[in-house]
């Protein structure tokens, strides 16, 4: 099931590179096909749901073969409560991210939608993967349709920006590969239930292996400041690029704390939760000072990412039950909000071609479905109660309160970081009353047309999902409850924690 | 009967509404104008009637319940079970929470029918009515939720509908080109945001210390820890309770002094009277500003704790007490700031901020259902005063346009345009300098005008009396600093709204638009005269010997058809105090008139009446450009107060300052820029040019030679990666992470 999933999208993009063989080829087609493929993905997704069983705190639905014996490398998929979540997220934002570049992409429309549906299996691959080496490959295999992404349809500086986005993260993912082949000589397997097992092996070094992983993550997050490439990239990429960037690529590197560093390190994850939660705080804080004076709206929001994404980072290292699923939760919120703020600018870019707010201003009176749709995914984004965004921020700040890895004067983390509450508002605000408010004097911004029948699909998609973990999360927090419940139980019986 | 199951429609009739105006409002207006308006308008009022009367049948199920609180559950929120953080949505029906509804639906339900007249010809009308049943919708949920998350809901939703109905007409610009709408909407939010923050941290805090943020469990393990001795374990010490109240109420203080608009963070409120002047009636003076006060009443027994327990903040002051010096230093200094306004709204703004500020210091002082009743009253009278201003406002424009018609007539006399245009937009409907001798030309507005004046003022035996006496008493027996603060207020109460009287509605007009002004409509008149018969009577809700003689006659229990606000809230708001045998329940500080105070603070309000309107003002203003006789002495300073001041020239500033610094030189010129593309981009190159060179030295041509060809070489790659697609050189990349990885794979 996991294999089908991963890989149904990998059989979409293998369709559409063999059409000319099939069937006269037309851009409409390839279209259809694409979103297609991308949708019955997301069905396939919501169908591991029906098979998951939220009461177990293990490994589920396990694909398992090996595959180069010799090397001790399998194939090695599985699901559970860190990754269910991460792998709707990932066939949910992905089809979206596909619909949304209907009418935007009209050049080599076929590799778009290839790379476009191979950067998806490469997402949920990484979310599956239970065997490092396969991990390490879905991981840099999803750079590459990334690259070509915002290297090919991207905007002005796209060359510039595509490849730093590539060494850079590439340059950080070296230290990992080390690390990787280090456990996985020393420990003859690459299984990382395996290695988790066996972890007292290569306990000893685990602090360097810890930054190992570390820093492949934190440039992926991006925690400050290893943020340099996230605002090129962002600001360069295909709306639909910008999209993804920041729905589940960040994921990739919170998810990949969570599923690494904290099991197989628990010592080396308390002796450092201090160190990257004062790095989440000032990601917190710096991301959003430098977010307000951003003249470039999807700056603005790429800029907003270091903040959000300090807090998932302040979530995952107070090392509690509450933090921890706060912090999986706002990777969701996260991916919604900024994944439909990017939308948003994608379908004004559209119209205008421009994204500077002196561009707009009172464009309520033109657009004013446009207007109160971007309202609520503001408001989403800057933690509104009874909208998502709130309740992965709270949960999140609740856990850090009550973090023992934090020490006695974890309120401290908790005030600093509560800080990013006023700061949103601040930049967000300022954003919205640019774009929405004031007259409507721009002559070119009297003519915009509000949104389409296409467009309002995909932000209703977007809405329900805002709405509904904000009023009623409880369900996916059912989701991850037990995982995260056995993961604090292994760090606490590892030692590393001491619980009062 | 028994109606705590329809608890939740409460929620659902203005949610209803929302959706009605939100999505096809518009049509109706837009497809005709004036049946369109009726639509939506009354739709809208419909749902705050309904609202309202689902209150009254929880209030009726209350009394036949004995007032035992019923908790209504509508569906869980967050659960998760591991960390034991289990937030339903449950509706809390007990005689505060019904209380607060029955004053935001009622009075609620007569703002909104009062603004379908106000904003007739709105285009955005819809809108409009969209926002206030949002605003109903959350200020319910802030007022019945039974857990201190749920309230949040509502405070930081109601926060929203604010910033949405400040920035109503958001188009609007000032002569600088401000958006000043929307200035002042964003600087609501913000300034609520800061408060939210210190609520945040105490909902935190009490989850940690009390495993439960719900109102009940909180107050009961609170008092029973309390009662042992008990304390928690907390970042690493032991917390006695005491400690950990303090610092919860500390909090919680802050949290008001955005929402209710106290010091340090009053800022917001007078400038949020650019929004229409319904809202300012129903948001930011009956209803939303008066949160904060809920909050404090609602979290008694934490408050009482923590004056029990004698823990101080920052070694100097019981939480209780800042919160009450706080409030009355709050009361005094707005009530100083309206002295010096000449805006019709803002002096009642700041006065709202001065009221705000008695209840606050009620709330401080222990008197919690004192600060309910002047809440309670304080809505009836401060809505009066705003609708009635709005019909002043309205009185004016329509004035105004009279003689802008009329001079049009007269343009063929060769005035120039350009000049009356001028003076078109210099005029401010809402300036007093402007108005002068309206009772003639708006006689019922004039009349609920003087009965909403009157009541504020403290006058016998209108609402205001009653209410603030029986702060005023309280604080004659807790906190004498605190009841010389609240007098002098009540002295500047009367003093300001005397010269607000005396400059609207009497003299002589000084302008052509305050000649020419007119009544408004019946749509309009007929909630102000409700609302002032509830300024008039509002009294009678706690009469202080009437609530004593029924419980004397139920033998000291509350009963009977009028049982008084204070039997009535006796059931939600417990008093006690700590002695050697534990704690002490306590029935209700008595409600007793005390003559001299009730005696000293009518002299005082009538004197200050007076005074303003014979003495400072008699004679004065003769005409609109006058000064006003204040303005030479000291008073005048505090139009100015630091506070606003420090924010707007240094706060402000400093921060935008410190953002384009980070962001521009530190995170871009530095960091962007410098680190990557020069630093790390140089030193790599470098260290790409050694190695050719190394290998280029082996060779014939030698060291110099060969760099300069490995320079053409790179130079002609870049030529070709410039001229050619960029997928060919991503292809390259792509091909070397592939060879790469084929290299790593194998060469195990």
């Amino acid at each position: 099931m996991l294999t089908l999933v991963t890989f149904f999208p990998v059989l979409g993009a293998i369709i559409l590179l063999s059409l000319k063989a099939i069937k006269k080829e037309s851009d409409l087609l390839v279209k259809q096909l694409a979103v297609g493929f991308s949708a019955v993905t997301f069905v396939l997704s919501l169908g591991l749901l029906f098979q998951f069983d939220k009461s177990l705190g293990g490994l589920q639905l396990v694909d398992k073969a090996d595959w180069i014996p010799s090397w001790n490398i399998s194939y090695y998929l599985g699901i559970d409560g860190l990754s269910i979540l991460m792998v709707l997220l990932t066939t949910f934002i992905s089809m979206l991210a596909i619909l949304s570049s209907w009418s935007a992409i009209k050049e080599q429309v076929k590799q778009y939608y290839v790379f476009m549906l191979l950067l998806e299996a490469g997402m949920l691959g990484v979310f599956l993967a239970q065997d490092l080496f396969l991990f390490y490959i879905f991981w840099e295999f999803t750079l590459i349709p990334m690259y070509f992404l915002i290297g090919i349809w991207g905007g002005q500086e796209r060359i510039y920006a595509s490849i730093k986005f590539f060494l850079y993260t590439m340059a950080g993912s070296l230290l990992m590969l080390l690390a990787i082949l280090y456990m996985g000589i020393t420990n003859e397997t690459f299984s990382l239930p395996a290695l988790i097992a066996g972890r007292s092996a290569f306990a000893d070094v685990q602090n360097w292996l810890f930054v190992g992983f570390a820093i492949a993550f934190a440039i992926k997050v991006p925690i400050f400041p290893f943020h340099s490439w996230l605002p090129d990239a962002h600001t360069q990429a295909p709306t639909a690029g910008s999209i993804i960037l920041a729905g589940v690529l960040l994921k990739m590197g919170t998810y990949g704390f969570l599923r690494f560093n904290l099991p197989l390190f628990p010592e080396a994850s308390v002796h450092y939760a201090p160190t990257i939660a004062v790095l989440a705080i000032i990601g917190i804080i710096y991301g959003a000072i430098v977010s307000f004076p951003q003249k470039d709206v999807k700056k603005l929001v790429a800029y907003s990412s270091i903040s959000h994404l300090g807090f998932v980072m302040l979530g995952i290292f107070s090392l509690t039950e509450a933090g921890l699923q706060g912090a999986i939760l706002q990777g969701v919120n996260h991916g919604l909000s900024t994944g439909a703020l990017f939308f948003l600018v994608g379908v004004i870019y559209e119209q205008r071609h421009t994204r500077m707010m002196s561009d707009f201003g009172g464009l309520w009176k033109a657009m004013p479905i446009f207007a109160v749709l971007s309202l609520i995914v503001t408001l989403s984004s800057m933690g509104l109660p009874g909208l998502n965004g709130f309740v992965g921020e709270f949960t999140i700040l609740l856990g850090s309160m009550g973090s023992h890895a934090l020490g006695d004067h974890a309120w401290i983390y908790t005030a600093f970081a509560t800080t990013g509450v006023i700061l949103a508002a601040v930049y967000l605000l300022w954003m919205y009353q640019n774009v929405f408010m004031g007259p409507l004097d721009k002559e070119e911004n009297k003519k915009l047309r509000d949104m389409n029948g296409r467009e309002l699909t995909i932000m209703l998609a977007f809405l329900l999902f805002i709405f509904w973990i904000g009023i009623a999360p409880a369900a996916y927090f059912a989701l991850m409850d037990s995982t995260v419940a056995k993961m604090v139980a292994d760090i606490v019986s590892a030692g590393a924690l001491a619980m009062p | 009967m028994n109606a705590f199951q329809l608890a939740p429609f409460l929620l659902i009739f203005p949610a209803i509404g929302v959706l009605f105006n939100g999505l096809v409002g518009r049509r109706f207006v837009e497809a005709d104008a004036k049946s369109g308006e009726k639509w939506s308008g009354w739709f809208a009022s419909t749902m705050a009637i309904l609202a309202f009367i689902v209150a009254a049948m929880l209030f009726f199920s209350l009394r036949s319940n004995e007032f035992h609180a019923e908790a209504v559950k509508m569906f869980d929120w967050f659960n998760i079970p591991s960390a034991n953080f289990y937030i339903p949505w449950t509706i809390q029906v007990d005689t505060l929470s019904v209380a607060m509804m029955l004053v935001v639906t009622g009075v609620g339900s007569l703002i909104h029918i009062y603004a379908i007249g106000y904003m007739h010809g709105d285009p955005d009308f819809s809108r409009f009515f969209a926002y206030l049943n949002l605003f109903l919708f959350f200020m319910l949920i802030l007022v019945s939720g039974s857990t201190y998350l749920m309230l949040f809901v509502g405070w930081e939703g109601v926060g929203l509908c604010s910033y949405l109905l400040i920035g109503f007409w958001f188009d609007r610009i000032d002569e600088q080109g401000k958006a000043m709408n929307a200035d002042a909407g964003r600087k609501a939010f913000i300034a609520n945001r800061v408060g939210d923050l210190a609520m945040i941290l105490a909902m935190i805090l009490l989850f940690w210390a009390f495993k439960s943020l719900e109102f009940g469990q909180v107050f009961g393990s609170a008092i029973e820890m309390f009662e042992k001795g008990e304390g928690v374990h907390l970042f690493g010490m032991e917390m006695s309770i005491g400690a950990v109240t303090t610092a919860v109420t500390a909090l919680f203080l802050m949290g008001a002094a955005g929402k209710s608009a106290q010091i340090p963070l009053y800022v917001w409120l007078p400038d949020a009277m650019a929004g229409p002047t319904p809202v300012s009636a129903l948001i930011h003076a009956a209803t939303m500003v008066t949160s904060g006060i809920y909050l404090m009443v609602r979290s008694n027994v934490l408050l009482e704790i923590a004056r029990e327990s004698g823990n101080l903040v920052f070694g100097l002051v019981s939480s209780p007490d800042l919160i009450a010096l706080t409030g009355a230093l709050t009361a005094l200094v707005a009530g100083l700031i309206a002295f010096t306004q000449f805006d019709i709204k803002k002096v009642l703004a700041y006065s709202t901020v001065s009221q705000l500020g008695f209840m606050v210091a009620a709330a401080g002082m222990g008197a919690y259902v004192a600060a309910m009743f002047h809440l309670i009253a304080h809505a009836f009278f401060k809505a009066l005063l705003f609708l009635s201003a709005g019909s002043v406002i309205h009185g004016m424009e329509h004035g105004h346009h009279h003689v802008h018609e009329h001079d049009h007539g007269d343009d063929l006399h060769g005035v120039p345009e350009g000049d009356k245009h001028h003076e078109v937009e210099k005029f401010d409907p809402q300036d007093m300098r402007t108005m002068g001798g309206l009772r003639d030309k708006m006689p019922t507005t004039y009349v609920v005008y003087m009965i909403g004046a009157l009541a504020l003022s403290g006058i016998v035996p209108l609402a205001g009396f009653w209410s603030k006496d029986e702060i005023l008493a309280h604080g004659s027996q807790n906190n004498q600093v605190v009841y010389w603060m609240l007098v002098v207020a009540a002295f500047f109460t009367a003093f300001y709204m005397g010269r607000q009287l005396k400059m609207v509605f009497f003299d002589k007009p000084r302008h052509a638009a305050a000649e020419h002004a007119s009544e408004s409509s019946p749509l309009m008149t007929r909630p102000l005269i409700a609302l002032a018969t509830l300024s008039v009577l509002g009294g009678l809700l706690n009469l202080p010997f009437l609530s004593e003689s029924i419980k004397e006659a139920n033998h000291g229990h509350p009963g009977g058809i009028w049982l008084g606000l204070e039997g009535w809230l006796e059931h939600s708001v417990q008093a006690f105090h700590l002695s050697e045998e534990g704690l002490i329940h306590l029935p209700h500080t008595p409600v007793v008139l005390s003559l001299p105070v009730a005696g000293a603070s009518t002299v005082l309000a009538v004197l200050a009446l007076a005074l303003a309107f014979f003495v400072v003002y008699g004679k004065r203003p003769k005409t609109a450009d006058e000064r006003d006789p204040l303005q030479s002495t000291p008073i005048w300073w505090f139009s100015i107060l630091p506070f606003e001041w420090f924010y707007m020239h240094t706060f402000v500033p400093g921060f935008k300052w410190l953002a384009r610094w980070s962001a521009d030189t530190i995170d871009w010129a530095f960091w962007h820029d410098f680190v990557h593309n020069n630093l790390i981009r140089d030193v790599f190159r470098g260290f790409a040019n050694f190695a050719s060179d190394v290998l280029d030295a082996n060779g014939v041509d030698g060291l110099v030679n060969g760099s300069g060809r490995f320079t053409r070489y790179v130079g002609s790659i870049i030529r070709k990666t410039q001229s050619g697609y960029a997928r060919n050189y991503a292809l390259g990349v792509f091909l070397g992470t592939v060879i790469l990885l084929a290299y790593f794979i194998f060469s195990y």
